[in-house]
């Protein structure tokens, strides 16, 4: 029988399908598939520069201006505050004290950035986990269940397709009636999580053919056991290249919200909102602008090779060709 | 095949009617009544009529009921702005032109986008290939306001080529100020068609028929024309649906950098002010042509994937 005995006793995630011969040394494989997945990363050149700049960025962002207990390298050592409006010092061109300049203000650009960073990188993540996280609710009861519910509710996905995401996005925050860090978070949530839905509940049906499933629910297990255990552990590969997948979208939605003045308000920073407030003189000083827009631009590239490199990493169907 | 489509024009409606009504309540949960303004004290006989004018003193249903009735005749209601002005006709002044800057950014997609692909598919991993699927990733990761900021900066400011903004008003004018608006709109579109075609090409020329046609000694050309390139513009016609989308929400952010008097732009402007009936209208526009797009997708596909005609669930 092609059933791994795995699968009923641990919550290990396993993407690949079950291996035909070698079930035997069950414990010690399942440990070298993620050592595997991580070794066929590594051999992807362009996907490790960009988690190493990924990597980079998020240190940037924390370190710099400093995080809740992350004390600030900038703050610590020359006394800067990324509010801190000084008339006296506007439009300074780059210096060791202000790497990127300050702005029409006299606001230090590096801390503020990297103030900005945190903003539009925290939303991007907050938002992708609450848009998985429903999608996941939603998209596995639907494809799980089946028949007439998953129908009507794959009709109701349907209809919320055909909401546009930026006057969603924008309703929502109307609704809501304030806009800061989690309000946004919920607007790019309300408005983007139906891929997610549809994701994972295409993930669900597929793996719900396979045979460890039937094996189970042949055995009486009932369907909110298969669920857990068998079925949402072996998406797990594809739901981490999904937050890969959607961060970007979440992180330039907001930067569209912001830079349209819709969205994070001043005094406090994304970089969206950055750019657009650099928009305003960035004839006579574009670094204002340019340089918020390369950090988003450099995010989304990363992400997007990331993701690339942990599907063919993770995914089994890739892994050949 | 013809069953099938009537069915899923048929269908649409339900859809149609959801998303007003989904919008409906949406804006009926913004805080805020236009006519509770405090600073401006109205009389109780005022106040009356005005509710009475835009039908706020009916029960909700009825008012969703006269909406919709409303979509379906092309009456969207009075803007609460400007007293003078309907929605609708505000919607036939500013879309047009928001129409002309989409459907440019996605001729530039078309145009270049898919040639980009089957050149990049047919020489894989060759300088050509990688210059291309470079550019294209650099397409697909810059916010597009940005990349209207970088155009505007190099060919209106320093090279002197293009203007800066403006637009040519009448749907047929073009000029040289259409040109920078559209490119920054359509760079995504670009890099995306150009990855998915020729992601689509490298998967299609891996199949059994396109072997079966090489095998059978037709000619390189024709393999590639009649099998490989017909089959992997299924994927393409796919995507537009939701390229729609991002064209929408692209035009959102380009008119207010080219300063193009079109819809989104008014869009944004009417939330600022909040004039509801605009902000609904649009946005039910903008719905409607989300939905239709995604029914034309979708018989487009019947037409060009003949498995869909006889198995559908």
């Amino acid at each position: 029988m092609a059933v791994n005995p795995r699968e009923a006793t641990t919550l290990e995630p396993q993407t690949a399908a079950p291996p035909l011969a070698e079930t035997a040394g069950a414990p010690i494989r399942q440990a070298s598939l993620w050592r595997d997945a991580y070794r066929r990363y590594l051999r992807n050149k362009g996907a490790v520069a960009a988690a190493v700049v990924f990597g980079i960025i998020v240190f940037y962002c924390l370190f710099i201006p400093g995080f809740w207990f992350i004390p600030g390298i900038w703050p610590r050592v020359f006394g800067i505050d990324p509010n801190q409006v000084n008339f006296a010092e506007v439009y300074l061109p780059p210096s060791l004290e202000h790497p990127f300049g300050t702005d029409q203000f006299g606001r230090d650009l590096w801390t503020r950035v990297a103030k900005g960073g945190q903003v539009s990188i925290g939303i991007g993540f907050a938002a992708t986990i609450a848009i998985l996280v429903i999608g996941i609710a939603y998209g596995s009861i639907s494809g799980f269940v089946g028949g007439r519910l998953d129908n009507a509710m794959m009709r109701f996905l349907d209809a919320l397709y055909g909401l546009p995401f930026l006057p969603f996005a924008i309703l929502s925050l109307a609704i809501i009636g304030t806009v800061n860090f989690w309000t946004m978070v919920i607007a790019l949530t309300i408005a983007s999580w139906f891929t997610a839905a549809r994701v994972v509940r295409g993930q669900v049906i597929t793996l719900k053919q396979n045979d460890y499933v039937r094996a189970a629910q042949a055995v009486g297990a009932r369907w909110h056991r298969v669920l857990v255990r068998h079925l949402l552990p072996n998406t797990l590969g594809v739901l981490i290249i999904f937050i890969f997948l959607e961060l970007p979208n979440v992180v330039l939605g907001e930067a569209f919200l912001s830079f349209i003045g819709l969205g994070i308000n001043p005094p406090d920073a994304s970089w969206g909102s950055l750019a657009s407030e650099g928009r305003e003189a960035y004839r006579t000083h574009p670094l204002d602008l340019w340089i918020p827009c390369l950090f988003i631009a450099a995010l989304v590239l990363c992400a997007n090779f990331i993701a690339d490199g942990l599907r063919d990493a993770l995914d089994p169907r890739t892994r050949e060709t | 095949m013809a069953a099938l489509i009537i069915r899923r024009i048929v269908w649409t409606i339900p859809v149609l009617l959801l998303v007003i009504f989904m919008i409906f309540i949406m804006m009926r949960q913004i805080e805020g009544n236009p006519f509770r303004r405090t600073e401006r004290a109205v009389p109780p006989a005022v106040q009356a009529n005005l509710e009475r004018k835009f039908n706020l003193d009916k029960p909700w249903y009825m008012q969703y009921l006269l909406y919709v009735k409303g979509v379906f005749t092309l009456d969207l209601g009075p803007s609460l702005v400007l007293r003078d002005r309907s929605v609708t006709d505000i919607v036939k002044e500013h879309f047009p032109r928001s129409l002309k800057l989409g459907v440019l950014a996605f001729l530039w997609a078309i145009v270049f986008g898919i040639p980009a692909g089957v050149i990049a598919a047919l020489r894989p991993n060759t300088v050509y290939d990688y210059l291309l699927m470079f550019f294209s990733s650099i397409g697909f990761a810059l916010p597009s306001f940005f990349v209207a900021t970088l155009l505007i900066y190099y060919f209106a400011l320093k090279v002197n080529a293009f203007p800066t903004n403006g637009w040519p008003l009448g749907f047929w004018d073009i000029d040289s100020r259409v040109v920078l608006p559209s490119l920054a709109l359509g760079l995504f579109p670009m890099a995306y068609f150009a990855r998915l075609v020729r992601g689509t090409m490298l998967e299609t020329m891996q199949q059994d028929y396109v072997r079966t046609a090489r095998a059978k000694g037709l000619r390189w050309k024709s393999v590639v024309t009649r099998h490989v390139f017909r089959n992997s513009l299924i994927p393409v016609v796919t995507a537009t649906a939701p390229l729609f989308g991002l064209i929408i929400t692209g035009t959102f952010v380009i008119e207010i950098i080219f300063s193009i008097p079109g819809i989104g732009r008014y869009f944004i402007a009417s939330v600022s002010n909040r004039d509801y009936s605009v902000v609904m209208g649009i946005t039910v526009l903008t719905s409607v042509i989300i939905i239709i797009a995604n029914l034309c997708v979708d018989i487009a596909y019947a037409f060009l994937d003949p498995r869909t005609r006889t198995s559908r669930t």
